[in-house]
């Protein structure tokens, strides 16, 4: 029964330690990054497997209750609704941003097969 | 929790009040995005971010004080971060839909006026070179 509850408290704890540092890595993402769309494509990390697996880590610790049925649901919900947000909102950045040649520039690949 | 272990009791107890320390530091660090981001999909990807760390506390202190009710107010605060964050691209989707259509008409009046005052310009020659 003791060895349950320890192999239960490690398992759980084990899963939220690598949500945090999920979590860690998404933070550090955003501020290291220099565009909108590059710190949006570490946000979406966080979103997904960051909560994804503290949630997880937090159900394994509950046992079998109805208490992890509702973080079922919660995690279902999470993974549905993310990548909608994050498409609106690059849908936005892209649509609003007018010179895309000051963050983005395009290299034009003719002009190098001409020079080499 | 476990309540026939004091030991592990205390133990786990301890390192959930660690996580939701860490948890809540970098929900402020989340603010300092949003209040630097130069454009403004910067701050609403911000706010989404500090709202994904928030269920995520809700959800331990659910945990750590034995309350299965908090895990409600963490299904509807996932919602609402949703809306939100929705709501607010499309609002500025549309300020800017607004703005492009007042410059391009404030450009459509430009050009008429210049078409009208080149017009009366040869008119003006014209009638000069005949006369």
């Amino acid at each position: 029964m003791t060895v349950l509850s320890w192999i239960k408290f490690l398992a759980g704890a084990f899963f939220i330690l690598a949500g945090l540092v999920v979590f860690v890595i998404q933070l550090i993402g955003v501020f290291r990054f220099r565009y909108v769309l590059n710190r949006m494509h570490a946000a979406a990390m966080g979103d997904t497997l960051g909560v994804g697996l503290v949630l997880l880590g937090v159900l394994i610790l509950n046992g079998l209750t109805m208490a992890s049925l509702k973080i079922g649901f919660i995690i279902v919900f999470l993974w549905f609704t993310s990548p909608v947000a994050s498409h609106v909102v690059t849908n936005l950045e892209v649509m609003s941003r007018e010179k895309p040649e000051e963050c983005c520039p395009v290299k034009d690949l003719h002009e190098e097969d001409e020079q080499s | 929790m476990f309540k026939n272990l004091p030991v592990l009791d205390s133990i786990s107890s301890c390192f959930l009040i660690v996580v939701l320390i860490v948890l809540a530091i970098m929900a402020l660090l989340c603010l300092l995005r949003s209040v630097l981001g130069p454009t403004v999909a910067d701050r609403i990807i911000a706010v989404n971010m500090m709202s994904t760390m928030v269920i995520a506390s809700i959800v331990i202190l659910a945990l750590l004080l034995e309350e299965p009710y908090l895990l409600d107010i963490a299904l509807i605060y996932t919602l609402i971060s949703f809306l939100a964050v929705v709501v607010l691209s499309q609002i500025y989707v549309g300020v800017y839909r607004e703005h492009l259509a007042a410059r391009r008409q404030k450009r459509m009046a430009d050009e008429n006026r210049q078409t009208a005052e080149s017009k009366t310009d040869d008119e003006d020659a014209e009638r000069g070179g005949t006369a």
